[in-house]
C-alpha cells in the first residue's frame, strides 16, 4: 500500500529553488534512506512527505488510512540537537509514555499495555535504567535515544526520522538499525530515515533516496532499489 | 482583615487567579512566550482607555481587547516562525501606544488608570469576581482536558502536528485563554505587574521537579502562597497589591533556587555515592535483538 508520496514537486526557500522534480514514493513494510550533502534538501523532503510545508509544484500525499480502514498514524524524530527542549520538566519514563497518548482518545486512561510498551521501548534503545532522570540532563545521544522510543512507543504506521543516529557510537548504531529491520518486518512499520552513514545501514534497507545536484534548478531525487534478502528476520 | 468585604473578595479573587495563571505560566515559559502575558496586559489597557473614553464598562472592554491582542499576536507569530518574539513586541507597541493616546484624550479617567496599572484589593467589585471565576472554570477546563496535546505541542509542535493534532486550533484557543487570564487578574496586580503572577511562579516550579503534572501543581501552590501572603502584606502595610505579591513571589523565587543549590551541593558532597556513579554508567549502547529479550 502507498503510504507516501512525493510527484514532480518543486520546492525553495525565499524565491530560490532548493528541490527540483522530486518524486518518491514510500510503501508500506519498507526502510528506505535518504541521503545526500549537507544542504541537499534532505530535511525539507521529509517535511515535504509529512505536509509540514507546502510544494511549489506537484503533489504531496500522505495516506489518511490504512488498509484496514483504520486512521494512519505516522511519527516523527526531527533534528534533535536544534529541536530539544530542554528546560522541559519531565522525566524520561513521562517523554516516552506520552508517544503512547496518540494510540487513541486525548482523555483516554494510560493502561498496563501502554505503560508496558513504554518500558519495552525504553528497554529497545538501552534507556530504561536512566528513566527516572530529568530529560534536560540527558547527552546529546540519550536524547535521541529517548525521541527514537517515544516514536516506537506510538507504534506508528510510518516512522519518519531525521539524522536519528546523530550522537550515537557505532556499536548503538547497528543496534538501532537491527531494531528498525526488526520494526519493519515483525511489526509491518515504514521507516524513512535521512543519514549520512549510508555503508553503514545499507545491509538493512529496502531502498535509498539520494539527492543530487541539478544545476542551478535545485535537487533531484534518484531512488535506488536494492536486492537484500530480508526474507529471514533479524531475529 | 478577612472581615471587610473587599478583602475576601481580594483573597478570592486572588486565589481563583493565582490557579490558572500559575498553570498558563508554565505552559509559556516553555513555550518560550514568557513575554506574552506582559504585551497582553498592555493591550488590555488600550481596551480600558477605550472603554472609558467611549462611555462602556472598562473591564468588558479591557478583556474583549486582550483576547483580540491574543489572536493577533497568534496570527504574526505563525508569519514571523523564526523570530516568534517578533510578534510579541509588534502588539505590545501597538498596545501600549494606543492606550496611551486614548488615555490622553481622556484626562477625567487618569485616576482611575492607577488601578489598573499597579492593582488595587478595593478594584475587584462582585461583577469582577464572577468574571474571574467564570474565567478559571473555561481555563481549569481547557487545562484539564487538552493536557496531552499541551504536553506535546509545548515540546515540539511540529512533532505533535505530525502525529496528529490540530496544533492551529489548540494554538488559537492557548491564546484566547492566555488574553481572557491577563485580563481577569489585571485588577489585583495590575498591568505593569500581571506576568510576575504568571512566570515567577512556573520560573521557581519548572526547576524543581522532573515531571510535568509536579510542576503545574507545584507552580500553584507557589502562586497562592505568594498571592495570600502578598495580599496580607498588602494590607498590613497598606502598600499596593501589585507590587507587594510580585516582591513576595521574586522572594520565593530567590529563595527556591538557593535552597536548590544548597541541597544539591550537599548531596554531591555527602552522598556522592556509588549507586549514582553506578546509574549513570549502567546504560549501555542500544543493545543488539541477538542479546536483547525485551523485542517481543
Amino acid at each position: 500500500m502507498l503510504l507516501a508520496s512525493l510527484k514532480e514537486v518543486e520546492f525553495g526557500y525565499n524565491d530560490k529553488p532548493s528541490l527540483h522534480n522530486a518524486t518518491i514514493e514510500v510503501r508500506s513494510s519498507e526502510f528506505v534512506a535518504v541521503t545526500g550533502p549537507n544542504g541537499a534538501s534532505k530535511t525539507t523532503l521529509l517535511k515535504l512527505m509529512l505536509g509540514l510545508v507546502k510544494p511549489w509544484k506537484g503533489k504531496a500525499y500522505l495516506a489518511p488510512k490504512r488498509e484496514d480502514g483504520r486512521k494512519l498514524t505516522v511519527g516523527y524524530v526531527p533534528q534533535q540537537i536544534a529541536a530539544f527542549n530542554g528546560g522541559f520538566p519531565s522525566n524520561v519514563h513521562e517523554f516516552v509514555l506520552s508517544g503512547c497518548w496518540n494510540r487513541g482518545s486525548w482523555l483516554r486512561r494510560i493502561t498496563a499495555d501502554d505503560r508496558a510498551l513504554a518500558e519495552k521501548s525504553l528497554r529497545q534503545v538501552g534507556m530504561w535504567q536512566l528513566r527516572e532522570r530529568r530529560i534536560g540532563e540527558l547527552s546529546g545521544g540519550q536524547k535521541q535515544r529517548i525521541c527514537i522510543a517515544r516514536a516506537l512507543a506510538q507504534r506508528p504506521d510510518l516512522l519518519v526520522m531525521d539524522e536519528p543516529t546523530t550522537g550515537m557510537d557505532e556499536e548503538s548504531r547497528k543496534g538501532f538499525y537491527e531494531l528498525m529491520r526488526h520494526m519493519v518486518e515483525i511489526h509491518g512499520m515504514s521507516i524513512v530515515m535521512v543519514t549520512h552513514g549510508l555503508e553503514e545501514c545499507r545491509p538493512y534497507l529496502d531502498r535509498i533516496i539520494e539527492l543530487e545536484r541539478k544545476g542551478e534548478g535545485g535537487w533531484k531525487c534518484c531512488t535506488t532499489t536494492l536486492c537484500n534478502e530480508h526474507s529471514e528476520p533479524v531475529l | 482583615m478577612l472581615h471587610y468585604d473587599f478583602m475576601q473578595r481580594a483573597f478570592g479573587a486572588g486565589a481563583l487567579i493565582a490557579i490558572v495563571a500559575s498553570v498558563l505560566g508554565v505552559y509559556l515559559m516553555l513555550r518560550r512566550q514568557a513575554l506574552m502575558a506582559d504585551m497582553l496586559s498592555h493591550v488590555s489597557l488600550a481596551g480600558v482607555a477605550a472603554g472609558a473614553l467611549l462611555g462602556l464598562s472598562p473591564t468588558v472592554s479591557g478583556f474583549l481587547t486582550a483576547i483580540v491582542g491574543a489572536v493577533a499576536v497568534e496570527y504574526v507569530r505563525r508569519f514571523y516562525k523564526t523570530y516568534s518574539e517578533m510578534s510579541i513586541a509588534i502588539i505590545m507597541v501597538g498596545g501600549l501606544s494606543t492606550a496611551v493616546v486614548l488615555m490622553s484624550l481622556n484626562k477625567e479617567t487618569s485616576k482611575s488608570f492607577t488601578s489598573y496599572l499597579f492593582g488595587s484589593v478595593v478594584a475587584v467589585d462582585k461583577a469582577q469576581l464572577v468574571l474571574m471565576l467564570c474565567v478559571t472554570v473555561v481555563a481549569a477546563l481547557f487545562f484539564f482536558f487538552l493536557r496531552r496535546p499541551l504536553y506535546q505541542m509545548t515540546f515540539d509542535e511540529e512533532t505533535a502536528k505530525v502525529s496528529g493534532l490540530p496544533t492551529g486550533l489548540i494554538s488559537m484557543l492557548f491564546s484566547v485563554v492566555t488574553g481572557m487570564i491577563v485580563a481577569a487578574a489585571m485588577p489585583i496586580v495590575g498591568v505593569l505587574l500581571v506576568s510576575s503572577l504568571i512566570i515567577l511562579p512556573a520560573a521557581l516550579a519548572i526547576r524543581l521537579t522532573s515531571r510535568f503534572s509536579a510542576a503545574l501543581l507545584l507552580a500553584v501552590v507557589i502562586g497562592l502562597t505568594g498571592v495570600f501572603s502578598g495580599l496580607t502584606a498588602s494590607y498590613e502595610l497598606s502598600t499596593p497589591p501589585g507590587g507587594t505579591i510580585a516582591l513576595v513571589l521574586l522572594f520565593l523565587l530567590a529563595v527556591g533556587v538557593v535552597v536548590q543549590k544548597l541541597v544539591r551541593f550537599i548531596r554531591a558532597k555527602t552522598k556522592h555515592s556509588a549507586a549514582e556513579d553506578t546509574e549513570m554508567h549502567s546504560y549501555g549502547p542500544i543493545p543488539r535483538l541477538s542479546d536483547d529479550t525485551h523485542t517481543h
